[in-house]
């Protein structure tokens, strides 16, 4: 990065995070430093709910995803819409009629204290250990820029935001993140611009939809119904309903932002923007992997995009190997580049025939690709078992650093870095909620002073920070991060779900059926997952489920005993 | 607890109606874009 870059990246993160400072002075008791004195307006409910979940890894990991496996993605929020709507029908007048801080807080009104202790342990297991990616993910950045070790880079980005974390609470965090989203929604805007100002000349916007189209990179709609396929319609509404209405309804990570609202319908309108603006979003998102895809087939993309892997290859035994596979890869691109340039012209004469034809040879060309690129994986496993061969993250930032000019790349790292911090801050901000009102204020001190709820809550922010940390250092074998992180949610999320909705809709269950029902849905989630027995979406559908059916189950045998 | 109306809408079953209306016109309108470009 060029020292243009720099400024224009460090002016835009220090300015944000001053802002957020200064916004969120003078936090007086727990309400103000826990939900920003519930006085927060739609939109910035709205874009603090967007930016919670709009982490890095959604702007690193997704074009990534887009560029090896097109478009499908986006059928994974096909069920946010719904989900929005039950939030806004059942949970949000609930939770705001009750006055809670978390949502753990309603179950021991509904059931009892072991059943809330359970769910809040259970969410600060998956949102520790999910924070703890979404710190590693512009880690990443830093360290591929600036060629340093990732270890220095984690620390130094999970540093700055537990320092604003801790002073300022969810008002920094609210504040901060409005402005990020903002910068955000501009950066897409310009990469969707540069990108397409790139492609060659000849090289129509629709020319390159029709390229990306023929090599099965606009597939946005798989309708077959599968239930090992990771992404199709049905999976995307059905099983990703039940996990954005968990991650939405029960994770306080997200509780936590729309409980600011300044009142009922603040909350709703925050969340029915979030339905409305996520999808055309996310879209626009992968569309830009998409067409950085596209420019690759004009430029010779390099066979692995994580470089510190490439540099370890380089410098191994397998060297002479690696070189010959990546002089193969290069050919190979040519040969494409070939019959790229054959189907434009196709297209442009609307010649049929040439189409089907340049199009099976594209196809042809790619699977060489795809071969080629997995021997050079298999090669760095060979010298290096532990190595890191999902360079997917890595596409969208070597596009950037490599191609984009001066200024612009300054604000992508930005932008990256800030969508990051925005997690990160909403993810620590709700765990020391709930280690303080779940757990602190009923088993440990019961009438401390809200100086004293203060400080703890600033000591808990602080712990968590450093929880995170450790877990970024230990994130890099997760594969790809943006699914790391929803595999990580589905392991717990349908279980979680389960108990709210007896909560709300099985007034007859009682609290030894759903403890119980809990803990058995969530073993045998754990070992569906372990045995690999179907597609990770689908075990929100099943923990939330089976946790309402045993439940029903088990109260019906307590009664028939007589055992309340 | 009186529920305050929405904006724009008359009720908030139809901001609802809405937000489903849009999901339902995004899923259309990527099927098309998915089969004309394929």
């Amino acid at each position: 990065m060029s020292y243009i870059d720099w400024l224009v990246a460090s002016f835009t993160i220090l300015s944000i995070v001053f802002y957020g400072i200064w916004k969120s002075r003078g936090a007086k008791n727990i309400e103000g430093y826990l939900l920003a004195d519930k006085e927060l307006p739609w939109y910035q409910v709205g874009l603090s709910v967007m930016a919670t979940q709009a982490s890095a890894i959604t702007f690193l990991s997704a074009p990534g995803l887009a560029y090896s496996d097109g478009l499908r993605f986006v059928q994974f929020y096909f069920g946010l819409p719904f989900a929005m709507v039950v939030l806004c029908i059942t949970f949000i007048p609930v939770f705001r009629n009750l006055n809670v801080y978390t949502a753990y807080e309603y179950l021991e009104k509904r059931f009892d204290y072991k059943t809330r202790f359970l769910t809040a342990f259970l969410f600060l297991l998956q949102r520790g250990l999910s924070t703890g990616i979404t710190i590693y993910a512009p880690a990443i950045i830093l360290s591929v820029i600036l060629t340093i070790d990732i270890t220095y880079t984690t620390l130094f980005m999970g540093g700055i935001v537990i320092i604003y974390t801790v002073y300022g609470g969810t008002k920094a965090v609210s504040y901060t993140q409005m402005f990020q989203m903002g910068i955000i929604f501009g950066g897409l805007l310009l990469a969707a611009f540069m990108v397409i100002h790139l492609l060659p000349p000849d090289v129509s916007f629709f020319d390159a939809l029709h390229i990306a189209g023929k090599m099965d990179r606009l597939n946005a709609i798989d309708t077959k119904f599968d239930l090992n396929n990771r992404y199709n319609i049905w999976s995307g509404i059905i099983g990703g309903f039940f996990l954005q209405l968990s991650y939405f309804g029960t994770d306080q990570s997200q509780v936590g932002r729309y409980l600011t609202g300044k009142s009922t319908k603040e909350s709703r309108l925050g969340l029915v923007m979030n339905g409305l603006v996520k999808i055309p979003m996310q879209f626009s998102i992968l569309l830009i992997g998409t067409l950085v895809f596209v420019f690759y087939q004009y430029h010779t993309p390099p066979l692995f995009f994580n470089k510190v892997e490439v540099v370890k290859i380089e410098s191994s035994l397998y060297k002479q190997e690696y070189k010959k596979i990546e002089a193969d890869y290069s050919t190979v691109q040519i040969e494409k580049r070939g019959y790229v340039s054959e189907l434009v012209a196709a297209l442009d004469n609307k010649d049929v025939e040439g189409i089907n034809s340049s199009r099976s040879k594209l196809k042809q060309v790619d699977k060489q690709s795809s071969f080629l690129k997995e021997k050079g994986v298999q090669l760095m496993k060979k010298n290096n078992s532990n190595a890191d061969t999902n360079d997917t993250n890595y596409v969208f930032l070597s596009f950037v650093t490599q191609y984009l000019p001066v200024g612009i790349v300054g604000l992508l790292i930005a932008i990256i870095i800030l969508a990051s911090m925005g997690s990160t801050a909403s993810g620590l901000s709700s765990l020391a909620s709930t280690v303080i009102v779940d757990f602190y204020k009923p088993l440990v001190n019961k009438e401390a002073s809200d100086k004293k709820y203060l400080s703890t809550s600033r000591w808990a922010t602080f712990f968590w920070g450093i929880f995170c940390i450790i877990v970024a250092l230990y994130a890099s074998r997760l594969g790809n991060l943006i699914e790391a992180v929803n595999i990580l949610g589905s392991l717990f999320y349908g279980t979680i779900l389960g108990v709210f909705l007896v909560a709300f809709y099985m007034k007859k269950v009682g609290s030894t059926a759903v403890f119980y029902s809990a803990i058995i849905a969530e073993l045998f989630i754990i070992y569906s997952w372990i045995a690999d027995l179907t597609s990770f979406l689908w075990l929100n559908v099943i923990g939330c489920l089976l946790v309402m059916f045993l439940g029903w189950i088990i109260q019906k045998v307590l009664l028939f005993f007589n055992y309340k | 607890m009186e529920e305050e109306e929405p904006p724009v809408f008359k009720s908030w079953n139809s901001v609802y109606a809405f937000v489903i209306g849009v999901l339902i016109s995004l899923i259309v309108l990527f099927y098309i874009f998915t089969s004309y470009f394929s």
